[in-house]
């Protein structure tokens, strides 16, 4: 019997990234990281990580007599078993940051330096974009209890509902359908009540009354991550600092900036609120019922 | 006795491991609580969106490399040679619509590709499949549908112009490249897929899964380097940084280019971000973004050039970027 060190090593790092996905699913941070619509794959990858582990824990101890049994000459004799310790080293070094990382810090929420790296005033499009996500795609990507999906006569209903209430409420499930429908036709909602709830985000060409109340929206991972924001107006804006969080009442209006029309929020009310413990907004994905 | 000893030593090695992860796990939340809170917050937003990018990434490079160990145990040179046209032109076109039907992205399709030129496949036809896997296939042409709004029209353009394109680069690589372009040359696996046949169904089912660990060991640290330049750049380089080169549309479409090369977005994912450029600009611009992205990033650029020779890698990075340039510029003419 001889022990491998080697894929001892592999076999910890292996459970550690199982541990690792499990463990994110397990605490919900998994959605500071993800789209939940595709929580799923990395559900799936947990477990199969968690049997990749178990295979390699059989290959700590391996007989003697045969040498290099590991995949019976099959490979290209190159796995990485034969490199220079400094190489081995660096390669597992590299292997393991992203586990103590993973560990050891909470995710970090996006905040205002990343929105402005990314630009968002620059009017953005997001017109029809996910609202319409049908069936199909529900059915690829397997849906979770905690998805943001609606069955399509509830969307409609809200949609509706967005056009004759008297108060626009844009809750964090139908944020973007409802953002998209003011954005594109901001002249519709003029004087419409509005509450919102976001964090501030000051663009550089603002006027000193105005923020952005902005959320970040995730597509797939937060790498993806874009910003939908409000444009806001109101005396004190310029008070508060950025990353605060808000909740707005006010009524909607139009404004020009850059040359583009854009609606904007004539703020009556606020309030700083505690940040949510899940502060990003997804596509909302619709379910056809028939 | 023997026996005995394996399954006692076995039953002691997994304690010994699990509280090995276990302690790992509690000592890293006590280095963060300790330590990590000290670092300047844009660096944890940093590792945050790197983690993310791998928590997307993973799945997919898992299904990668249990293909590619499938590929490794299960498949003989001989049946590539069977399989794999003789003539060029049609080992090109062929390997280009195997790549249209297989669902991959374009991180978990690089082991693929090395095992299958390992076992033979002509590196054009490798090339081809590379190219076409991760751009057309089924979820990416949906995703691509709903994020333009239910049109079919740019889902098809990117499809119809990424096909072309893909066949354009792999017929100019058939020209150049005869060798496979390995950096390492596998030449003893034929003999090993014969030796293993005599063994039974489990045993080589046991073989493929072992392979597939070490294809993830081999692949993931230079994923992992990947995400972390993409994560890197995007934390601190700002997208209006990519403006500087002005906005007409030969610059325009160089940005959108230049974006979906550094953004390294998986291409399930893309067409999103690719649809909320759309109020700045064209839309050909945007089918560029759409097209260069799948088939070379960031990330992909650095797992390719752990596998292939780095002269290769550089030309096939030039050829990729020069042929969609030209085709999305011969598309605004038509």
């Amino acid at each position: 019997m001889h022990f491998s060190f080697q894929h001892f090593l592999r076999a910890s790092i292996l459970g550690a990234f199982a541990a690792f996905f499990l463990y994110q699913h397990l605490t919900g941070d998994i959605t500071n990281y993800i789209n939940p619509k595709y929580g799923f794959m990395s559900k799936m990858a947990g477990g199969f990580l968690v049997f990749l582990f178990l295979i390699q824990l059989s290959r700590v101890w391996r007989s003697s007599t045969g040498g290099h049994v590991h995949c019976s000459s099959s490979c290209d004799h190159n796995h990485g078993y034969d490199d220079s310790f400094l190489k081995k080293f660096i390669s597992y070094s590299i292997l393991i940051y992203p586990l103590i990382m993973g560990f050891a810090s909470a995710p970090q929420t996006l905040d205002s330096s990343f929105a402005e790296n990314k630009g968002t005033m620059l009017p953005q499009a997001k017109d029809s974009e996910a609202d319409s996500i049908s069936s199909d795609e529900i059915h690829d990507q397997e849906p979770l209890p905690n998805n943001n999906f609606i069955r399509e006569e509830d969307y409609q209903k809200r949609m509706q509902y967005l056009k004759e209430s008297s108060v626009i409420n844009m809750e964090k499930d139908i944020f973007s359908s409802y953002y998209n429908a003011i954005r594109n036709n901001s002249r519709d909602f003029v004087g419409k009540p509005i509450k919102v709830q976001g964090f501030i985000y000051r663009e550089e060409g603002l006027h000193f009354n105005q923020v952005v109340i902005s959320r970040f929206i995730i597509t797939h991972c937060i790498a993806d991550a874009g910003v939908m924001g409000l444009l806001t107006e109101f005396e004190q804006a310029g008070s508060f600092e950025e990353d605060t969080w808000l909740e707005i009442e006010g009524e909607l209006d139009v404004t020009v900036y850059n040359g583009v029309e854009l609606p904007v929020i004539k703020a009556k009310r606020g309030r700083i609120i505690e940040e949510p413990s899940n502060p990003y907004i997804y596509p909302v994905l619709r379910e056809m019922t028939n | 006795m023997y026996r005995v000893f394996r399954t006692y030593s076995m039953d002691v090695t997994s304690i010994f491991v699990v509280g090995i992860v276990v302690s790992f796990i509690c000592i890293n939340e006590w280095i963060g609580e300790k330590w990590l809170i000290q670092l300047p917050n844009s660096f944890q937003q940093l590792n945050t969106i790197f983690l993310s990018i791998l928590i997307e990434a993973i799945p997919f490079v898992l299904i990668g490399v249990l293909i590619a160990g499938f590929i490794q145990i299960f498949v003989t040179e001989e049946h590539i040679q069977r399989l794999i046209p003789k003539n060029k032109v049609l080992a090109v076109a062929a390997s280009c619509i195997v790549g249209g039907f297989f669902p991959a992205c374009e991180c978990g399709i690089v082991p693929i590709v090395r095992r299958l030129v390992a076992k033979g496949v002509p590196i054009y036809a490798g090339v081809g499949f590379l190219l076409t896997g991760p751009l057309i296939n089924p979820i990416v042409i949906m995703s691509t549908y709903m994020a333009f709004g239910n049109d079919i029209k740019m889902a098809s353009l990117r499809m119809g112009v990424g096909f072309v394109a893909a066949l354009l680069i792999a017929f100019i690589i058939s020209l150049i490249y005869k060798s496979n372009q390995l950096k390492h040359s596998a030449a003893d696996s034929a003999s090993s897929v014969k030796q293993l046949e005599q063994k039974t169904f489990f045993h080589r089912l046991e073989e493929m899964v072992k392979h597939s660990i070490d294809e993830f060991f081999d692949m993931g640290k230079y994923l992992f380097i990947g995400a972390f330049i993409a994560a890197f750049l995007q934390t601190y380089v700002a997208t209006s940084s990519l403006f500087l080169f002005g906005d007409g549309f030969i610059e325009s479409t160089i940005v959108m280019m230049g974006l979906a090369y550094i953004l390294s977005l998986c291409s399930e994912a893309d067409a999103f971000i690719g649809a909320s450029f759309r109020n700045l600009f064209p839309s050909t611009s945007i089918l560029a973004f759409l097209i260069y992205g799948p088939m070379i990033d960031l990330k992909n650029t650095i797992m390719l050039l752990s596998v292939f020779k780095a002269r290769f890698v550089v030309t096939l990075l030039f050829f990729i970027t020069i042929i969609v340039f030209i085709c999305i510029n011969l598309i605004t003419f038509i």
